[in-house]
């Protein structure tokens, strides 16, 4: 399997606290690769230099072969790196229909690129709407929705133009089951039928287990485990290793 | 499909348009077809200020800056350099929207409040600037500026009031129908999605930069076009074209309409203005009864008239999931 994205020796620093140190990671063609972590260890951070709203210290992207490490975040979604948002933040002034429609017309270039030129924008939209169980609600300002509906929008404008890599932070937390299955589904859908890749940042081990092909841990700012996602049991977080260390001491004491 | 809530607008303002068309039969006198005439201008300046302002959300306290440059360009233009009118009218024009360019390209990586503090303080120092400029007539060796102005020469036979008025009338339903129409385009919802979050339209493939800058060019241009008309009633430029409160009036027009309407702050500018100069009310008693305005306007209506009332028909057209279908 090709890289479709390789981060390579990505550091980032906030003032004095090291978030990053040195992480490489790839994602190939057509392949769901889970970001695992606890609170603060860097997951979000590596997702922000990914899809470019912060640029990192040290290292490089490559997407597709290309550095785009010095490119923005709206140049990277018409290149086909586009991604959801952990709180998502709707236009207050748009619907949900116009909300979508922002980002149908952004990336158009990335659409043509794909050969799907042929089908209208209004058709696409509007199927795109039927997809994401959000067509009922079209016409609903994006500030009045519910949580999940939000998370649905969020979801529907990262994948409008079919992007080859979407970023998905978080976007399963704090759905009903009913939701999360629905977009389970429609990501299992967009993968096998559009062959697009995904890099999921989650919380819930049985969701990286169910979608993923690989999963990656991530601890400190370091990668601290890879493999597959039916190993993630084996995964012992380094906070249980220093409580094991202590744990010994203690019975030796 | 439309999806627009301005659907209704077009109409009502053709009504409105016809209204103000027959006004003048009606045996309204001069002074108060001046006021309106100067008061479709403010109104086309108050919508020019709800493109940048509004739809676009870059809240511009320097708006004056673009009006004023339009009639002092036509003003030395044509008095200093001896130009034509209409050729100094295209040339303010081409000067207010370059002016538009260059703040909209200064303010595009600022957000929020220091967008606001960037334009009021290039608004200022153009008004400070022409406050203080004396300006040498090479052809007679007059001195002009300061708060005395500079005269505009329209060489030829002035507008009678009522061309005038039917001139500005005119040019009031072209810019609006303009405004709504570039409000209603790809570039009016890129506008709206960056003024209602950056972080989702920069996630959305929008370019931010370009298009604030876009957003600051069509709002100057539309405030020079106004200007260019002002200069040509009034007949001289003066600081005051740069002032402060002139750029207050903009935004408070717009708070009381509605920002990002179009149609309210036009309205509003046009409603206000009217009554405002059309009673003689000094200076001092105007600037309270637009505080008043916008106090009562903010009380009752938190996001303007017009913008309040379109909240409520989206509102309205909110239908759940199995209960049919919104339009």
């Amino acid at each position: 399997m090709s890289d479709l994205l390789l981060a390579e020796g990505i550091t980032k620093s906030f003032g004095t606290n090291r978030v990053l140190r040195g992480v490489t990671l790839a994602v190939g063609r057509g392949e769901v690769v889970g970001l695992f972590g606890p609170n603060g260890s860097g997951k979000t951070t590596l997702a922000n230099i990914i899809s470019g709203l912060i640029p990192p210290d040290r290292g490089r992207i490559l997407f597709e072969g290309k550095d785009v490490t010095r490119t923005t975040m709206d140049a990277r979604f018409r290149a086909g790196i586009s991604r959801t948002f952990q709180i998502p933040d709707p236009y207050p002034s748009l619907t949900v229909i116009e909300s979508v429609r922002v980002a149908l017309l952004c990336g158009k270039p990335a659409r043509h690129a794909g050969g799907e030129e042929k089908e209208g924008m209004e058709e696409r939209l509007e199927s795109l709407l039927v997809r994401t169980g959000l067509f009922s609600q079209r016409f609903w300002p994006a500030a009045k929705l519910s949580q999940g509906c939000l998370r649905r929008l969020e979801f529907a404008r990262a994948i409008s133009c079919l992007p080859r890599l979407v970023l998905l932070d978080e976007v399963f937390s704090a759905l009903s089951a009913r939701d999360e299955a629905e977009l389970v589904g429609l990501m299992r859908s967009l993968h096998r039928e559009k062959g697009i890749s995904f890099l999921l940042i989650s919380h819930n081990p049985l969701i990286l287990e169910e979608l993923c092909d690989r999963v990656v841990a991530i601890e400190d700012g370091r990668i601290f485990w890879e493999g597959k996602p039916g190993d993630l049991a084996k995964y012992v977080p380094a906070a249980n290793h220093a409580h094991g260390r202590e744990d010994g001491m203690q019975e030796e004491g | 499909m439309k999806t627009s809530p301005y659907g209704k607008i077009p109409g009502a303002l053709a009504a409105g348009a016809g209204v103000l068309l027959l006004l003048p039969l009606a045996g309204i006198d001069a002074f108060f077809l001046d006021v309106l005439t100067l008061g479709f201008l403010v109104a086309v300046y108050a919508g020019s200020w709800d493109i940048v302002g509004g739809l676009a959300g870059q809240v511009s306290l320097g708006h004056a800056l673009f009006f004023g440059a339009a009639t002092y360009a036509c003003a030395l233009l044509t008095s200093l350099a001896g130009w034509p009118f209409p050729l100094a009218a295209g040339a303010a024009l081409l000067l207010s929207t370059a002016a538009g360019a260059a703040v909209g390209t200064l303010s595009a990586p600022l957000k929020g409040p220091f967008v606001a503090l960037l334009t009021l303080v290039l608004g200022e120092a153009a008004h400070e600037f022409f406050l203080g400029q004396m300006f040498f007539s090479p052809r007679g060796g007059y001195s002009w500026g300061g708060e005395g102005g500079i005269p505009v020469l329209l060489r030829g036979q002035p507008l009678s009031p009522w061309a005038a008025y039917y001139s500005a009338l005119a040019f009031l339903v072209l810019s609006t129908w303009l405004m709504l129409r570039i409000a209603r385009s790809e570039e009016g919802l890129f506008w709206t999605a960056l003024s209602g979050s950056e972080l989702s339209a920069r996630a959305s493939g929008v370019d931010i930069q370009k298009h604030k800058r876009r957003a600051f060019m069509v709002g100057a241009a539309l405030a020079g076009a106004a200007g260019v008309g002002f200069a040509a009633c009034v007949g001289r430029a003066t600081a005051d074209d740069f002032s402060l409160e002139l750029s207050f009036q903009a935004a408070t027009f717009a708070a009381v309409g509605g920002r990002g309407t179009i149609v309210g702050p036009v309205l509003s500018a046009l409603v206000l203005h009217s009554l405002l100069q059309g009673t003689g009310i000094p200076p001092a008693g105007r600037v309270l009864l637009y505080a008043l305005a916008l106090l009562v306007t903010l009380r009752f209506f938190p996001g303007g008239v017009a913008g309040t009332l379109r909240e409520r028909a989206r509102s309205r057209r909110m239908v759940l999931p199995g209960k049919g279908e919104g339009r």
